[in-house]
């Protein structure tokens, strides 16, 4: 029988969209006998917990001091709720902290790390993830007995819902002893939502065939009209068109949309391996035998700079008759 | 300052991995050093330059061609480095972890290294594991991926980029940080490097055997991602297209 804790993240003082997707995914595939527990650590606004429906029970590590805790903090909270609880299974969203803190926890318990799972571990005992550029599907299984799982967007997509409600237990965080020593955070120079590209659920991505910085307008445009977020190529990054943290393929993010639009990108191995959750994907490219059209789901050749205008009216067209 | 730097090898191109009776077969690979790897050594390499009296060791824990990995690093302006093996192929990241961790404490007592710089991840298996579970292993504070650094005597300032924007971090020494794209610009070396380099201290570190690995490899199948691509004609008809298949359904929904 299996016991999750889900590692909840705190974001401005809510728990994070992301994390609540991981909950009610736990949820969702319980079975009798199962358990769950939730772990939140800082101060949360009042009411912050409603969002989370279902059984189990939420640990709240309460600071005195008004700062985040640390990874190391975290890690070390969290490992020992593990042990006391005796929890089989530790699932987080793979945010940056939880990219960051999973492998920690991991090497400290220690337990096995899953991460990148194509199947929706653990319905199947194995964790199925692409290696070598997504040329490759591997199954791993996991040999301690606890697990961690990193859940990417592809595997958030729940429509659990319950009357029941967890119950809340808050206790005082026991003082660390590396305090000093961990990173503080000076600032954090934002950008806006739209630019996520991770957590994307349309994504309209341009490379080398835009031209230059300026024609990344358009796709801002067909991106706005359609709520998504623009990405790039790596050869649109290395030419400085976009920054890198909007990087797709090998040396960027991996994404997981329901719809990509890919827009004079040839489609080089390495830029395909970022996409090898995307759901839909559609091509634009004045090649004809680019290898973006043999994983596309639909094409048209032609070059961007002309199709995408006409493309983004006629969007704009259907959209308004709907 | 004490620099060690984590390094492995990758097959310079995915396309040159098969499967062969369910087993990877890396026969056709040309291996080179994994490409957020020379983003760590360029790093080590600026900071020792800073900082007189510095110290950069390099460590390879690849088992194919471990001493062209290392001389590149070597050639790259490296001290010295040190080619980690172990009885058996690694099989995961706790094991690469646990290996560079047992190695870097008899190098460095229980002094350990100022910094530890690995890449974020290796090309092969993105598994982005081991540079915190080193630290864990270590009992050093880990961050990362940074793709800013800038050293003022023991600070460090940093920067990371997460869902919100980029962090501003200010950390102290001793650090294990892993290095991402955007970091620095990584040196090519030329003949005369690699000539110097030859003379640089190469070492053979022999490493017991770890505990079993946390996860194993259990099968492998290549995947053909090939789909029939449906072309329109014109951009209305694509438009039309997407809206009849219902991929514009969720707009101005969540999602």
């Amino acid at each position: 029988m299996a016991y999750y804790l889900v590692f909840l993240e705190p974001r401005n003082g809510l728990v994070a969209g992301v994390s609540a997707d991981v909950w009610h995914r736990v949820q969702e595939q319980l079975f009798s006998g199962d358990r769950v527990a939730g772990f939140v650590a800082g101060s949360l606004s009042s009411g912050a917990l409603d969002v989370l429906q279902g059984s189990g029970t939420v640990h709240h590590a309460l600071s005195a001091r008004p700062a985040v805790p640390s990874d190391m903090e975290l890690c070390r909270m969290l490992s020992e709720l593990v042990r006391k609880e005796g929890c089989t299974d530790i699932f987080m969203a793979a945010t940056a902290a939880g990219r960051r803190l999973a492998p920690a926890i991991a090497a400290t318990l220690p337990a096995s790390l899953l991460a990148g799972c194509t199947s929706a571990y653990p319905d199947e005992k194995v964790c199925r993830r692409y290696i070598h550029s997504g040329s490759v599907l591997a199954a791993y299984r996991p040999q301690s007995a606890i697990r961690i799982v990193l859940q990417g967007r592809e595997h958030r997509r729940v429509t659990f819902s319950s009357l029941e409600r967890p119950r809340c237990v808050a206790f005082q965080e026991s003082p660390g002893i590396l305090r000093d020593a961990a990173p503080l955070i000076r600032a954090i120079i934002a950008t806006s939502s739209s630019e996520d590209i991770s957590e994307a659920g349309i994504i309209v991505a341009g490379g080398r065939g835009m031209g230059d910085a300026g024609r990344f307008a358009m796709l801002e445009e067909l991106a706005n009209l359609l709520g998504g977020s623009v990405g790039a190529s790596r050869s649109a990054v290395d030419e400085g068109w976009r920054p890198h943290s909007q990087q797709i393929g090998q040396t960027g993010k991996s994404v997981a949309p329901e719809l990509y639009i890919a827009c004079g990108i040839s489609g080089a191995v390495q830029h395909l391996a970022g996409l090898a959750s995307a759901r839909t994907i559609v091509a634009i490219n004045s090649d004809p035998y680019a290898p973006v059209f043999d994983v596309a789901d639909y094409g048209i050749v032609g070059d961007v700079r002309e199709v995408l205008p006409r493309l983004t009216d006629a969007v704009r067209d259907v959209l308004r008759k709907k | 300052m004490n620099i060690a730097v984590c390094i492995c090898q990758v097959p310079d191109s995915a396309s040159a991995v098969a499967v062969i009776d369910g087993a990877l077969d890396m026969t056709r690979a040309a291996w080179v050093m994994n490409p957020y790897d020379e983003f760590a050594v360029e790093e080590a390499i600026l900071l020792r330059d800073r900082f007189p009296g510095s110290t950069v060791t390099a460590l390879g824990t690849s088992p194919e061609s471990g001493k062209d990995l290392l001389q590149k690093a070597l050639a790259m302006g490296a001290d010295r480095a040190f080619d980690v093996r172990s009885f058996s192929p690694l099989q995961d990241p706790f094991q690469t972890a646990w290996v560079l961790a047992e190695a870097l404490r008899n190098l460095y007592g229980e002094a350990l290294p100022d910094l530890v710089l690995c890449g974020r991840e290796s090309l092969d298996f993105q598994n982005a594991s081991v540079p915190a579970m080193l630290a864990g292993m270590l009992g050093m504070v880990f961050t990362g991926p940074v793709s800013a650094l800038r050293a003022e005597g023991e600070h460090l300032e940093l920067e990371r980029e997460t869902e919100g924007g980029t962090e501003l971090l200010v950390a102290r020494l001793p650090l294990v940080i892993s290095t991402e794209k955007g970091l620095n610009t990584p040196r090519k070396t030329g003949i005369r490097q690699v000539m110097e380099a030859r003379k640089k201290p190469l070492e053979i570190l022999q490493a017991s055997q770890p505990p079993p690995p946390k996860v194993s490899l259990e099968s492998v199948e290549t995947v053909s991602k090939k789909k029939r691509c449906r072309f329109a004609a014109t951009p209305e008809e694509l438009a039309g297209m997407l809206h009849a298949d219902g991929h514009f359904r969720h707009i101005s929904g969540e999602d």
